[in-house]
């Protein structure tokens, strides 16, 4: 099945995903706003892949969160930096492997 | 321990006990086996996150760069203008792949970079540092494409190491335990038994004795 692009995000990030075609994109302004945009792209067939700022995620912080875990497979949602390359200290990936491989830390070497 | 799971000292209840350790252990060794090929795909795909998010968050910070020279260039009006007129119709091809058992999303993207013209922005009222930077962010879409699919199959290969995981711990350390120490009850209180009888039988044969 092919599947649409949703972007939300900064002014700067949804123009340039608009650029390289991105179908539906959301400006963030207000919490309420955007939770329920999202929420609509999540229930949505169309779309296949929500890209969202990390700054965003961090902003609607619990409600996110819960619609992350009760989310279907599809679509995807992935977290991106914003234009100020912003990634959050806690990373959700090394959340999920503190808590799969049971409080070890993990050093990975680059380019092996 | 031995009261947790109740059993009568019999014979046939020991020999069901046995069969249930058996089974538990074998199970227990299958999920085991299972937790290891896991592992091992979990950090297969971790390495590829690693590479492909380097590679993407660079890209994507280019983009950027270029966008903000685009602003300055063209004005941020035009530019937002250009990014409402600009075709926005790139299609995903998604699927579900199953790694061991496990459903994991397998998206396919047909090229994602195009030429101006394919843009669909009007061509005379923009700058070239639009073209450039629409180049620069189509590069990245297509990088977080690829680091989306990964990430998914990462999340849904936690969510089963960590079922797995509590199974193996709920049979190695619950279950098995508890057979065993039932199994434990068991012979000891058929031995006790034993032994009952035995000195029972020698009180009796030394009565008969002293009667003849």
């Amino acid at each position: 099945m092919s599947f649409e692009i949703a972007v939300i995000g900064d002014r700067d990030t949804t123009t340039g995903m608009a650029l390289a075609g991105a179908t539906y994109t959301h400006v963030h302004t207000t919490k309420d706003e955007t939770l329920s945009k999202l929420n609509e792209f999540l229930t949505s067939d169309e779309i296949g892949l929500i890209l969202l700022t990390h700054r965003v995620a961090e902003e609607l912080g619990f409600e996110f969160r819960q619609l992350m875990r009760t989310k279907r497979l599809l679509p995807l949602v992935l977290q991106i930096p914003d234009k100020t390359g912003y990634v959050p200290e806690v990373d959700e990936l090394r959340e999920i492997i503190r808590r799969t491989v049971g409080g070890e830390i993990i050093i990975r070497k680059e380019g092996r | 321990m031995a009261a947790v799971l109740a059993v009568s000292p019999t014979r046939m209840e020991l020999m069901k006990l046995r069969k249930r350790v058996g089974l538990a252990q074998r199970g227990h060794d299958l999920l085991r086996e299972k937790m290891d090929a896991l592992v091992m795909e979990f950090f297969e795909v971790l390495r590829k996150i690693q590479e492909v998010r380097v590679r993407a968050f660079e890209q994507l910070l280019t983009a950027h760069r270029a966008l903000t020279n685009c602003l300055a260039v063209m004005g941020t009006l035009e530019t937002m203008q250009a990014a409402r007129e600009a075709k926005r119709e790139l299609q995903l091809e998604i699927s579900t792949r199953y790694v061991m058992g496990i459903a994991v999303p397998a998206v396919e993207v047909g090229e994602v970079e195009r030429n101006a013209l394919a843009r669909q922005y009007s061509l005379h009222m923009t700058s070239s540092a639009l073209d450039e930077a629409s180049r620069e962010f189509e590069r990245a879409l297509k990088f977080l494409i690829e680091l989306a699919e990964l990430n998914e199959s990462a999340f849904a290969l936690a969510r089963e190491l960590e079922k797995t995981k509590r199974r193996v711990n709920a049979l190695e350390y619950i279950l098995i335990p508890r057979l065993k120490e039932a199994i434990k009850f068991i012979t000891m209180r058929l031995d006790e038994m034993e032994r009952e009888n035995f000195t029972r039988l020698k009180r009796i044969k030394a009565i008969l004795e002293e009667r003849r």
